[in-house]
């Protein structure tokens, strides 16, 4: 009977993926219940934005400037062809306001603080301090990853407009310092075409979305981790491993829905 | 239904252990602790709980008397971690209900729960101290999140508490920085934080040395008689415990085998508690985890089991 084994695993790999998905979901509804009695502590808030946000600062704006470096110099050659190097800047700004600067920032949030949300959240659960919590009558949800949660959302967004300002400037080093490009052409004709609703407004929301789903992700993985060391690093990898497929394919579908007419 | 000493307050037997339970704890409710109502604080009954296929209990009654101080003793791994995840309505039974002070506490709303467990403190086997803040500011921790009293209060609460343990020294370390014994007598500070109506110890004594561990024992009997508290001590430490326990429940194989007035469970001739008692590998309670193969045939493997029935 290998092949009613064989269904009989699917079918238990695919209940188990819904699963997950249901005390995914459950979890989100929990601490979202959170966000109102978050309101008069926000000091819990402004703790957790500094390590989840001002502490990715560093990978952030370093990676944004050689992004940003490289667009030019890869831009400039194709450019060049056409005789078309002053459009240098609007290329540069719009590959990196539309789709560079919310999913680089997304795949790198999800290694630099996803990772560090997921371990922290599994290793409190491993040694008991959940639990602890719980039995001091404070929920652990609402207290532990409603902030988090909340400073993922809050600081994806502003941590891919810096990758982006960087990315501009980083294009400008290499385009105007070392190609040569008009330096008048890169900022004026970026001024001209880069449209505030077109382009920044989507790529906010792009990254809106990514903060969402990769905190979101990398709390349930660590809540939901076995509470062991090889839980807590199994879980670790889950949340990069998902995080990144989960914004790279919710990049086609918004990228599509927004700029595809 | 086996009994081995004659004496009518007291229960050994494994397989029917509630009749004589309620003779046993008859007599602790007219101590001079028992307060306002004649209620036990936690009232166990027909408690069963499964992890897998695996019953941890299967049909427990239980009842710890306001203001006592019970012990629950049994070898390691027969749940009473897990007894006490239950009480606090972190573990949901398969069967049987848990009342703490009247009220069913796996029917409470949630809301109901938390104010529940306000009042009851819980001392975690490893201490369970949040690890990203320092000693005194883990302490002042359940003052800040329940109560509204100004800096200067909690201070002098959290010192005191602190105080009582013997590590008023030690406000400014992080968690990391304790010993293992030192980490769970934080968490005592802790738990007794909020002055809760009962408190359930888990091991407080593994990991202490002896003066600490008179100091404890000091300290669980002293909040117990100051305020009108009550307290559960699980432990291994048979003498620490029954020194200062008013009556001792003794679990093995999912069942009560034994209940009573700690000095009466402690003399006793029952088999299982002299056992556990004396740490004899011998007798009634396995130290062996459940298996369904013998050890010959789990190293030898099936050759074993066919030269076996060939001879
Ligand atoms: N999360 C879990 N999943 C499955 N089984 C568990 C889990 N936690 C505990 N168990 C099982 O439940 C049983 C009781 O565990 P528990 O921690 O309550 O024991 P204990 O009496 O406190 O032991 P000890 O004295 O060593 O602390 C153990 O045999 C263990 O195998
Ligand atoms: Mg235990």
């Amino acid at each position: 009977m290998p092949l009613m084994e064989s269904l009989a695993q699917l079918g238990r790999i695919g209940l188990g993926i819904f699963e997950r998905l249901g005390r995914g979901h459950l979890l989100l509804a929990h601490i979202l219940a959170g966000l109102g009695p978050l309101a008069v502590r926000p000091r819990l808030l402004i703790i957790q934005i500094h390590s989840v946000g001002v502490l990715s600062l560093l990978i952030i704006t370093v990676s944004g400037l050689f992004v940003g470096m490289v667009l030019a110099l890869q831009g400039h050659y194709t450019l060049s062809q056409f005789g078309a190097e002053d459009s240098l800047g609007i290329m540069v700004a719009a590959a990196l306001v539309r789709e560079l600067g919310p999913v680089v920032t997304a795949l790198l949030f999800a290694g630099r603080a996803g990772s560090a949300l997921t371990a922290e959240i599994g290793l409190m659960k491993a040694t008991e301090q959940l639990s602890g919590l719980e039995m001091m009558a404070v929920d652990p949800v609402k207290r532990v990853l409603t902030p988090r949660f909340l400073a993922g959302l809050i600081s994806m967004p502003l941590l891919a407009a810096i990758f982006s300002m960087v990315g501009v400037l980083g294009g400008h080093f290499v385009g105007i310092g070392l190609l040569g490009v008009d330096e008048g052409a890169y900022w004026s004709q970026m001024q001209a075409k880069i449209d505030l609703h077109e382009d920044i407004y989507n790529g906010v929301i792009k990254s809106l979305v990514f903060g969402f789903v990769c905190t979101w992700i990398a709390l349930f993985q660590g809540y939901d981790a076995t509470p062991t060391s090889e839980g807590v690093s199994r879980a670790t990898t889950r949340t990069v491993v998902h995080s990144a497929l989960a914004v790279l394919g919710l990049d086609f579908v918004l990228t599509a829905l927004m700029f595809g007419d | 239904m086996r009994r081995f000493n004659g004496r009518r307050f007291f229960a050994c037997t494994p397989s029917k252990p509630v009749d004589d339970c309620k003779t046993g704890t008859e007599t602790i409710r007219a101590m001079p602790h028992s307060a306002n109502s004649n209620e036990p604080l936690v009232k166990i009954r027909g408690l069963r709980f499964f992890r897998g296929d695996r019953p941890i209990f299967d049909g427990v009654d239980i009842d710890i008397p306001r203001g006592s101080i019970t012990a629950i003793m049994g070898p390691s791994g027969t749940g009473k971690t897990t007894l006490l995840k239950l009480i606090g309505g972190q573990l949901r039974p398969q069967a049987g209900t848990i009342h703490v002070d009247g009220q069913d506490v796996h029917r409470l709303a949630l809301r109901d729960l938390y104010k529940l467990r306000m009042r009851m403190g819980m001392l975690f086997q490893s201490g369970a101290l949040l690890t990203d803040i320092n000693v005194y500011e883990n302490v002042a921790y359940p003052l800040r999140e329940h109560t509204r009293l100004p800096q200067s209060m909690i201070r002098k609460l959290v010192l005191m508490k602190l105080e009582a343990v013997g590590l008023r020294g030690a406000r400014d370390l992080m968690p990391a920085e304790l010993s293992g014994g030192m980490a769970r007598r934080v968490a005592l500070a802790r738990a007794i934080a909020l002055d809760p109506m009962m408190i359930m110890y888990d091991e407080p004594f593994t990991g202490q040395d002896p003066i600490s561990m008179g100091v404890l024992a000091q300290l669980i009997r002293r909040l117990n008689s100051a305020s009108s508290l009550t307290s559960m001590v699980v432990s291994h430490d048979v003498h620490e415990t029954a020194e200062i326990a008013d009556i001792t429940y003794v679990i093995a194989n999912g069942e009560v085998v034994a209940s009573g007035p700690s000095k009466e469970v402690l003399n006793s001739d029952c088999p299982w508690v002299r056992q556990f008692m004396r740490g004899e590998a011998d007798g009634p309670v396995p130290l062996h985890f459940p298996t369904k193969r013998s050890l010959e045939e789990d190293i030898l493997g099936e050759a074993h089991r066919k030269t076996g029935t060939c001879r």
